[in-house]
């Protein structure tokens, strides 16, 4: 005996392209707990060292180095995190001391952003070369088959393209003449 | 004769065949005479002969301990043991320039040996040409510029040892692995540039390279995966990939070679994309060079760099000529290569592959972009910015979810065209089983976005593979009876080169599950300890048991004991050290390890102070092991996928 009203839970609807909604809602339940709040977790000096650099040894990551110049800016680090300051706030300390040579990423303005936005820059032109590729080279193949279908009968449209013109172009001459 | 005199004389030895062979071989091809060519291709036996010669007189020079050398003084001593003293040989810029050139000789001269019979092939002297002009160029550097063999004006007592962090096993691989992989890309270049200048190309070149290819592609997959290693145990800051310059140029040319092994293929099946593969396996030979340059120009400031060598210059010099030559050789065949592309569907597994390619290559960009920013930046603003870590994490995490991603969706594509049945049959349950695992990730915690989308993804991958082995087993089963477990194993051996890239995938899969959980949750702590205090970290207590201290052999070690419980549980004592060497400027640490299948405890003893006190620095790397897991069968999917068939072999 069937206890539902409907011959399935959900009525069955098919969106224009055939796609079916129950599929469509199936992929959407479980990215629900998306929308919970991430799990706070507490600042550690280790996510404030790896955006400086050391003071005392040019270019050295703050993370790697273990020199007493390094030790400072770690016992400097230390302190402001037992004062509650996050990440933001330590590094302005850090810039206002040592200016922005100090740290490890380049600040997001002016020329530097350059430097983030090019990777994506050629990503986007790439996608949009390798896209335009794809769908001439499948355009080629259906031209293709369609020629194999019809046993290749009737001349190619380039060639039918040129012959108009040869025609054309010889009634102008003919006019000029 | 002294080992200097025989080092030098066949240094110059070398490089003099190399340049007879380039002009016996130009002789060959203006008059056609074979017996020209014959000499030219012997001439290359010869470069090999006297650079090995070169080779073992250096070693010689370590072993016994002739300081009167520059080299052997800068990167060795006599407390130095004599394990270290053979991997000295490429400590340093001039030995390891040595050993580039030595090896490049071995390579050729194996080229040479099995192209023995094509010397009428229209190509084959462009390639002993290339070949030639490469190596001489190299020791032309060794002769002139950069000796390891020149003296000091005095003979020194002993010598300045080597920099303790290179006395680590990983140092003895994890070089000569890394430059056999930059050097092995030299041979697919060659046949490469040869097919164009002899105007064959047809597949050929691409056949005969493909086991060049896929070995250099698997000692640079070693040599980086041994890097980070190293890096891990030895430096002793936690991690494993810090995006510095130096390690950055060893990973643009494993991007873009492993975007190259993907469109060789094909190439190899469907003869389009030939522009492409020539460009791509130019971009990875110059990428190579680009990488040496890197190391010895001292441009960019790098933990791993010789600094200012003076050799930058000849690189980069050298550099412009390769790419103008193969831009001008590519751009003169255009003609020839270009082929009338065509696909029978716009979704088919060869334009998934050149999407694919698309995304390794803005990874390779983004790296190299920056990498050089700084001196772009300088160049424009005047100002030398550094460019580390968090950019490079903040720029390609996005890129590698999308190859993550692209990894799963290509070999499920079919060739040619992927219909609607195709698609639903291949990806509908992995991708209800990803959807799945990572809500289920999701509700137990995991709710930062790029860990979560990297093991969902992950999980996507991993199933699509799965789903391949157990299809194919299947397939394989029911044609012939066999049991489940033979019919598998026989599958994956027939079709080895298929599903060789299967377990390279999974590899990727799995170093990103390791990568993923030892950065997005690792642990850190630091405190300082008296005797007998403890300190917490995640579920373990670490107590501070005991402190020694000990001289042995070229070191003098102060060690602290640990005792390590979890969850109130005793699992044992570990060990972290701090070494001072002889002849080291400064003390070392030594990373203590416990390695789980869920996790790395991972110590180490920054600082001692008075009265034993000690700063111990402690992290939790989660999933770690199985990073180094993926990494092995990376490896172990390549070797597979060059295995040769029984036919080839009996051809052999």
């Amino acid at each position: 005996m069937n206890i539902f009203p409907f011959r399935s839970p959900i009525p069955r609807i098919k969106m224009a392209s055939g796609t079916d909604w129950r599929v469509l809602l199936a992929c959407l339940v479980p990215l629900l707990p998306l929308l919970l709040p991430p799990s706070a977790q507490a600042l550690t000096r280790s996510e404030v060292e790896k955006h400086l650099l050391c003071y005392a040894c040019p270019g050295e990551p703050l993370s790697i180095d273990r020199c007493s110049g390094g030790d400072r800016m770690r016992a400097e680090i230390d302190r402001r995190l037992a004062l509650g300051q996050d990440k933001e706030t330590i590094l302005a300390f850090f810039v206002q001391q040592f200016g922005e040579d100090i740290l490890t990423t380049p600040p997001k303005k002016g020329f530097n952003l350059v430097a983030y936005a090019a990777p994506f820059v050629a990503l986007v032109i790439g996608l949009a070369i390798a896209g335009l590729l794809v769908r001439r080279w499948a355009a080629a193949g259906s031209r293709r088959a369609e020629g194999k279908e019809s046993g290749d009968a009737s001349p190619p449209a380039d060639y039918q393209r040129l012959q108009e013109r040869v025609a054309k172009e010889l009634d102008q001459l003919e006019e000029d003449s | 004769m002294t080992m200097v005199t025989l080092g030098n004389l066949s240094q110059a030895a070398a490089l003099l065949a190399g340049f007879a062979a380039m002009i016996l071989l130009l002789i060959g091809l203006m008059r056609n005479d074979l017996r020209f060519i014959e000499a030219g291709r012997r001439a290359l036996f010869a470069v090999a002969l006297f650079a090995s010669m070169a080779a073992v007189a250096l070693s010689r020079l370590f072993f016994t301990d002739a300081f009167q050398v520059e080299y052997v003084a800068s990167y060795s001593d006599r407390a130095l043991p004599l394990f270290y003293k053979a991997t000295s040989f490429w400590a340093g810029q001039e030995g390891s320039l040595l050993f580039w050139g030595w090896v490049l000789s071995l390579y050729i001269a194996l080229v040479a040996w099995n192209t023995r019979g094509e010397l009428r092939r229209k190509n084959t002297p462009y390639i002993y040409l290339v070949l030639a002009g490469v190596v001489s160029f190299f020791f032309l550097l060794l002769t002139t510029v950069s000796s390891p063999f020149a003296l000091l004006p005095y003979t020194p007592a002993d010598g300045q040892g080597l920099n303790p962090m290179l006395q680590n096993p990983g140092m003895i691989f994890h070089p000569p692995t890394l430059f056999l992989g930059y050097i092995g890309f030299t041979i697919p270049f060659a046949y490469a540039i040869a097919a164009m200048i002899s105007g064959r190309l047809d597949q050929d070149w691409l056949r005969k390279t493909r086991r060049w290819n896929v070995v250099s592609w698997i000692f640079l997959t070693i040599g980086i995966i041994l890097g980070g290693q190293w890096a891990y145990v030895e430096l002793g800051w936690g991690g494993f990939w810090a995006w510095d310059p130096v390690e950055n140029a060893s990973f643009i040319p494993w991007l873009i070679s492993t975007a190259f092994i993907h469109t060789a293929i094909i190439q190899e099946r469907r003869n389009v994309m030939k522009v492409w593969n020539m460009a791509l396996i130019v971009l990875t030979f110059v990428a190579c060079i680009f990488g040496t340059y890197l190391v010895r120009s001292g441009v960019l400031q790098s933990v791993h760099d010789f600094g200012a060598t003076g050799l930058g210059g000849y690189f980069l010099f050298f550099m412009v000529i390769v790419s103008l030559a193969s831009t001008l050789l590519i751009a003169e065949s255009y003609s020839e290569l270009r082929t009338k592309h065509s696909l029978e569907s716009l979704l088919s597994r060869e334009s998934t592959f050149l999407f694919n390619n698309v995304i390794l290559l803005a990874i390779a960009f983004s790296t190299l972009f920056g990498t050089v920013f700084p001196l772009i930046s300088e160049m424009v603003t005047g100002k030398k910015l550094t460019v580390g870590e968090p950019f490079f994490n903040q720029v390609n995490t996005p890129l590698f979810l999308i190859l993550l991603a692209i990894t799963g969706f290509c070999p499920l594509i079919s060739w040619r065209k992927a219909s609607a049945d195709n698609l639903k049959k291949n990806f509908l349950l992995p991708f209800l089983l990803s959807l799945a695992g990572g809500a289920a990730l999701a509700i137990a915690g995991v709710r930062e976005f790029y860990p979560l989308a990297a093991f969902t993804l992950c999980l996507f991958v991993a199933a699509t593979i799965i789903q391949e082995f157990v299809g194919g087993a299947r397939a394989r089963q029911r044609l012939t009876g066999e049991s489940a477990i033979t019919a598998l194993l026989r599958v994956v051996w027939k079709l080895r080169r298929r599903y060789g890239g299967y377990v390279v995938h999974m590899g990727l899969v799995l170093m990103v599950i390791g990568i993923t959980g030892s950065t997005a949750f690792k642990l850190e702590k630091e405190a300082t300890l008296r005797m007998g205090e403890a300190m917490t970290i995640g579920d373990y207590r670490l107590e501070y048991t005991g402190f020694k201290t000990y001289k042995k052999r070229n070191r003098t070690v102060y060690a602290a004991t640990i005792a390590v419980a979890k969850n109130g549980v005793p699992l044992g004592e570990m060990e972290t050290e701090r070494r001072y060497y002889i002849n080291a400027r400064q003390p070392t640490t030594e990373v203590s390890l416990r390695t789980t299948l869920k996790e790395d405890l991972y110590l180490t003893m920054p600082m001692i102070g008075r009265d034993k006190v000690i700063t111990l620095k402690a992290a939790v790397n989660p999933l770690l092991f199985w990073g180094w897991l993926g990494g092995g069968l990376m490896v172990l999917g390549g070797v597979m996928a060059i295995i040769p068939s029984r036919r080839r072999r009996q051809a052999a």
